[in-house]
């Protein structure tokens, strides 16, 4: 114990931290007009430039493979005076908790996980949407069943779906930055002032390089300001601070049903009001390729990169396939799917998952709405990767009369 | 950043492996480079091949080990000396495609 010293790195006099050399411009400007330059960098590396951008005043979180290399180079940011606060948290349950405190205290709150740390942190997560804290949550995905991986599966996705966070699935680099940066802004709009998640599939996004064109590093966002908000921020400088909400709302640990049910009424309200901002910040909430095809491959993350390709190689045997990407799984882009696949004959919906998550929203959604058949996938899973050939062999499969080709098999 | 000239083109990594796929073509040859996903930042790398087309048009070729540019898939480490074996191979692509039509 004697030998151990706090160790504080002292900076120079005159050092200006690196968000005091930035200028503020408005979401609309950054998103849409702000001239780009094109590099060539990991998703890591997306992920920090997007934060760098996002004036963000603080990050905790618990490292896991593989975010751990994002929030280490969010730690050079810290250094370098770009995000305000950072600090490794104890563990998952302490990072989210933490995070939603530093939320609730009016501070724009960024933290990120993956697989197993998602489960662990669960709790507190599902408690972020009925607080009402806009805070950005990066979820790079990666297997959570054992026998313990960590290759990249998007399964914990499907513990998020129904828990009140908006959900973004990034296809690459270039979504994992640009959606990072709209996921501040998404969050914290009066009408919103919800969790965003910003989920990418490990590895094949995190780990690997892609093109990415990125606003000058001047420039940064608005900050957040915390009692422009649904629900006020707690005012730390006079303590106490209420956490709970105000009566009748709740009374020590006791809230009426009713009062609870159209809480949570109102969660999900404003996970839809958010569609709004997507469909501004990111272009849209899908993409649709080739929206005349009377197959069409459905898709979110690295799943949509793999669809693509076959898609492109389908043109070349002169054959026309469609692909629509998702990009919110909350809120889920029903109105938009149930309109792009009115005419369509079949549907096919490749994803890195066992359970098929997305294919059951996407059955659940269109129930009613077409008479495509709709097969259960492809899938692979467990760090499987998809070559573009499955989906080619899938679609070849789905010309052929199988009926039992369209039944899911879990 | 590499050079874009002779990109014909850039797609997701058809295996499924991971990572950006770069097709280059000058003169029926060409280049097939690939930087994979790596566990740490600093084993990023570029892995290189030389090809040959059979049908340009629908991005067909073949794997080309028999030319003086590379008897092997090569590495770089970084994209400048990736940059600088484009460079180099796309001279030597016109080369050799002066040279067959004298044979």
């Amino acid at each position: 114990m004697s030998d151990s010293k706090l160790y504080i790195k002292e900076m120079p006099a005159d050092w200006v931290p690196g968000r005091d050399k930035q200028k503020v411009v408005s979401p609309e400007y950054m998103f849409h007009e702000a001239p780009r330059e094109q590099v060539f960098i990991t998703g890591s590396e997306a992920a920090r430039e997007a934060i760098r951008r996002s004036n963000v005043d603080i990050a905790i979180s618990y490292p896991i493979t593989p975010q751990s290399e994002t929030m280490q180079q969010a730690g050079y940011l810290y250094d370098e005076g770009y995000i305000g606060e950072y600090y490794r948290a104890e563990e998952e349950i302490g990072t989210m908790s933490a995070i939603g405190g530093s939320s609730r205290a009016g501070i724009r709150s960024l933290t990120a996980t993956s697989g197993p740390g998602l489960m662990r942190g669960m709790e507190a997560i599902s408690s972020w949407p009925g607080a009402r804290t806009p805070l950005v949550l990066l979820n790079m995905c990666r297997v959570i069943n054992t026998p313990l991986a960590i290759q990249p599966d998007n399964i914990e996705m499907s513990f998020l779906i129904n828990s009140g966070l908006i959900m973004l699935h990034g296809e690459n680099q270039q979504d994992f930055y640009d959606y990072t940066m709209a996921a501040f802004m998404i969050s914290e709009q009066v009408d919103v002032t919800l969790p965003v998640s910003v989920s990418v599939d490990g590895f094949f996004v995190t780990h690997a390089r892609g093109n990415v064109k990125m606003q000058a590093d001047d420039l940064k966002l608005p900050p957040r300001d915390g009692w422009r908000s649904a629900v006020p921020a707690m005012d730390n400088e006079n303590p106490p601070a209420r956490i709970s909400r105000d009566a009748p709302i709740q009374k020590s640990n006791f809230i009426s049903y009713h009062m609870h049910a159209s809480w949570q009424q109102e969660v999900f309200a404003a996970t839809e009001r958010a569609k709004k901002y997507i469909n501004n910040y990111l272009g849209g909430i899908v993409e649709i390729i080739n929206p005349d095809a009377d197959v069409m491959l459905i898709a979110s993350g690295a799943a949509v990169s793999q669809s693509r390709e076959a898609v492109r190689q389908s043109s070349e045997l002169g054959i026309k396939v469609g692909l629509i990407k998702v990009k919110a799984i909350r809120p889920f882009p029903k109105a938009e799917l149930r309109e792009a696949c009115k005419n369509v004959k079949q549907i096919l919906v490749p994803e890195f998952n066992q359970l098929g998550w997305l294919h059951k929203e996407v059955c659940s959604n269109l129930f009613g709405f077409t008479d495509a058949q709709i097969a259960p996938g492809p899938r692979v899973y467990g760090g499987m990767t998809m070559p573009t050939e499955m989906i080619l062999e899938w679609l070849e499969e789905g010309r052929k009369d199988k009926p039992w080709f369209f039944q899911d098999p879990f | 950043m590499f050079t874009q000239e002779n990109l014909i083109l850039q797609r997701p990594e058809p295996s499924g492996n991971g990572g950006v796929q770069f097709l280059y073509e000058v003169k029926g040859y060409g280049i097939l480079a690939i930087n994979p996903p790596m566990e740490e930042i600093s084993q990023l790398h570029w892995e290189v091949d030389v090809i040959k087309f059979t049908d340009v048009d629908k991005y067909k070729f073949e794997v080309c080990h028999t030319t003086e540019l590379a008897n092997k898939t090569l590495v770089f480490y970084n994209d400048k000396t990736f940059n600088e074996f484009l460079l180099k191979a796309f001279d030597y692509f016109k080369e050799l495609d002066k040279l067959e039509k004298m044979l």
